[in-house]
């Protein structure tokens, strides 16, 4: 199935069994090809891809500080220009390295404009050192720092809107992905690199350990979520919006979330209440077209 | 009568700062001390009490910035690299006078190194990691239990000193499971009014809370006073424990757990007879400098041994001086001495 004729993604890393990232990863760095270079901060691919011995990738890795992914691109940039390189220049985090941590660094390099492909590949969680929430944790759920019940509270806040936030720098180009759709993944990465400028990614990455699921289960719920109507695959290509999939009959929300412990204690009520926002927002799409705007916060 | 109870390094020192009326508190993950983080989140909302996950190390500093400025005990932790973020408020709460507490669950470092215990931000935590004349209180504990103590103590030598003061544990107490014999907790509103604090001027002149000032003269006074403040602390608050040492030819000078482990050597090196001694700094900053130049007066060695290059070692030789040799033994990266590689650096010195 490699596209390149060595693998680029290795097997035999420390990657946990289901591993939505390391999916991901490889998908990416397939699609991509041997020529680039590929900055990976604090995260669990982090760890995954340079533990010695089991170090996972067949291309080069740098691993920054956890708050400066796109820094350290636009340093790598500034390099490449200076010594005349086309390489292509991938930024890999997770969410906490995108949304919390690194957001202004990430912010002040698609601002300036600099060529690089940013992936954010997003397990909602701090997953490597404990299962935290983080800004992309989706309302309701449990984490060990939102433990819920007798011991205070879940996640009471609304997710931030990632995608959202960077469409209104005017990136050029911007698509969120899934693993459980390989071919549209791989095709956006494609897009991606072949566009000038910064481009973004947000990839939905299960984590069966964080979220509490089977392991076997990572593809399944990543298409769940999308048939579901939850997760939207979309791209922006210069300014142009289009959704890449719209579900013909939606599976009840409750199938992505009944499987996961983390949400274990949502009951029906609320199970109705997500799947009434999930199908407004679905109706308005339907009526009015696909819009960022209409864009509202899941779970 | 005191709870005793089985816990991990971190979660004695979150227990023991909610016992000690830490009302704010504020953190981003990171290991070897997510523990800490997490008893917070099960433990501070159902008292009432602030929790709060940052987005950034930057973040949960600057937190404790603002709730110190009000009034209210408040305290931060992290590892190295999330304390490295930290260094510019610290300076800032520094600088400001401002009562906080911060933990430094050390890792290997530099870098990103690893979560593997170290004490190599020795430097940074006792020499002023962040920019300008400033010291915190640092406090090295050696034990789980002593963790807890210490806790409560650097709540009270902030709010005394009115100054940050840092908790430079490591990854191997943050993670350690010991009997702890928890303190009492006291009540928040028992402590004494903090009339510094920014609290709303209506009827009464305002607060002033501020580490700036574009006059030099200015500025040199408020340097002045600080620098008065770290002369009192260094009178009154050195903390530092002397096991065998009145008739020992040779002294192992460490701290943290490094010093509990060198406590085993020693056991193993009297047992063979040869007169080992341990002296080991509890205070960090202000380093017992006399209290080490008058033991090593009596000794012909003083054996620094750190999970470092040498950075405690560079203060016992200024203590030590020529009185005595001082030989060093270091580990890195998250190797940690065993009683016996210690024990093997003691005979080589002791001959």
């Amino acid at each position: 199935m490699a596209r390149n004729e060595t693998p680029l993604v290795m097997p035999g890393n420390s990657s946990c069994a289901g591993c939505g990232a390391v999916l991901i990863a490889r998908l990416v760095t397939e699609a991509i090809g041997p020529n680039q270079i590929m900055v990976i901060p604090a995260c669990c691919m982090g760890a995954v891809a340079t533990s010695f011995p089991k170090a996972t990738f067949n291309v080069p890795v740098l691993r920054t500080a956890f708050a400066s992914t796109a820094s350290f691109l636009t340093g790598l940039e500034a390099s490449a220009k200076a010594k005349g390189q086309e390489v292509t220049l991938v930024g890999f985090a997770g969410d906490g390295a995108t949304v919390d941590i690194g957001l202004a660094a990430l912010s002040g390099a698609i601002e300036r404009g600099h060529s690089f492909v940013y992936i954010c590949y997003d397990n909602e969680g701090y997953m490597n050192t404990g299962f935290q929430r983080s800004g992309s944790t989706p309302r309701g759920a449990q984490t060990s720092t939102t433990p819920g019940g007798a011991l205070g509270r879940y996640k009471a806040e609304p997710r931030k809107d990632i995608a959202k936030i960077v469409a209104a720098h005017g990136i050029p180009y911007l698509a969120t992905a899934s693993p459980a759709y390989p071919a549209d993944l791989t095709r956006k990465v494609e897009r991606a690199v072949a566009v000038k400028g910064p481009t973004f990614l947000h990839i939905m990455s299960p984590c069966p350990l964080g979220w509490g699921f089977p392991s076997a289960n990572s593809v399944e719920l990543a298409r769940t979520a999308v048939e579901s109507g939850l997760w939207k695959l979309y791209e922006l290509d210069h300014g142009v919006l289009r959704l890449s999939l719209s579900p013909k009959k939606r599976k009840p929300v409750k199938e992505f979330f009944a499987p996961q412990s983390r949400f274990a204690h949502l009951s029906d009520d609320v199970y109705e209440e997500l799947q009434r926002a999930v199908d407004e927002e679905w109706t308005t799409i339907e009526k009015e077209g696909f819009s960022l705007r209409c864009e509202t916060s899941r779970a | 009568m005191a709870l005793r109870q089985l816990l991990r390094g971190n979660e004695a020192i979150a227990e023991a700062a909610i016992r000690a009326g830490c009302m704010c508190y504020f953190a981003y993950p990171i290991t070897p001390q997510a523990e800490l983080l997490e008893h917070m989140a099960r433990n501070m909302p159902r008292l009432g009490r602030t929790f709060i996950q940052a987005e950034s190390e930057v973040a949960a500093i600057s937190m404790v910035y603002g709730a110190a400025s009000a009034g209210v005990r408040t305290m931060t932790s992290s590892s190295s690299p999330g304390i490295s973020l930290k260094q510019e408020g610290i300076s800032y709460l520094a600088g400001s006078n401002l009562p906080s507490v911060i933990v430094n669950v050390v890792r290997g470092g530099p870098g990103l190194g690893n979560i593997a215990p170290s004490q190599c931000d020795y430097f940074q935590a006792t020499k002023g990691g962040g920019h300008g004349d400033y010291h915190m209180i640092v406090l090295g504990p050696s034990t789980v239990p002593e963790a807890a103590q210490l806790t409560t103590l650097a709540f009270d030598l902030a709010d005394l000193y009115r100054t940050p003061v840092m908790i430079l544990a490591d990854g191997l107490l943050g993670q350690m499971l010991e009997p702890v014999e928890l303190p009492e907790p006291i009540d928040p509103a028992s402590l004494p009014r903090k009339e510094w604090a920014a609290t709303g001027a209506a009827g009464r002149d305002p607060n002033i809370i501020l580490s700036f000032d574009l006059g030099p003269d200015n500025l040199k006074r408020m340097n002045e006073a600080l620098q008065a403040k770290y002369r009192e602390i260094r009178k009154r608050e050195i903390r530092y424990e002397e096991s065998d040492v009145a008739d020992a030819d040779l002294v192992i000078a460490a701290y943290g757990s490094t010093a509990r482990i060198a406590k085993s050597a020693l056991q193993m090196a009297r047992a063979e007879g040869l007169k080992v001694g341990l002296f080991r700094p509890i205070t960090l900053w202000p380093f017992p400098y006399d209290a080490l130049r008058a033991v090593a007066d009596h000794v012909d060695t003083v054996l620094t041994v750190e999970m470092s290059a040498g950075q405690m070692w560079e203060d016992v030789r200024l203590a030590v001086a020529e009185r005595a040799k001082t030989p060093f033994y270091g580990e890195m990266g998250g190797v940690v001495p065993t009683p016996r590689s210690i024990l093997n650096e003691v005979r080589k010195d002791a001959r």
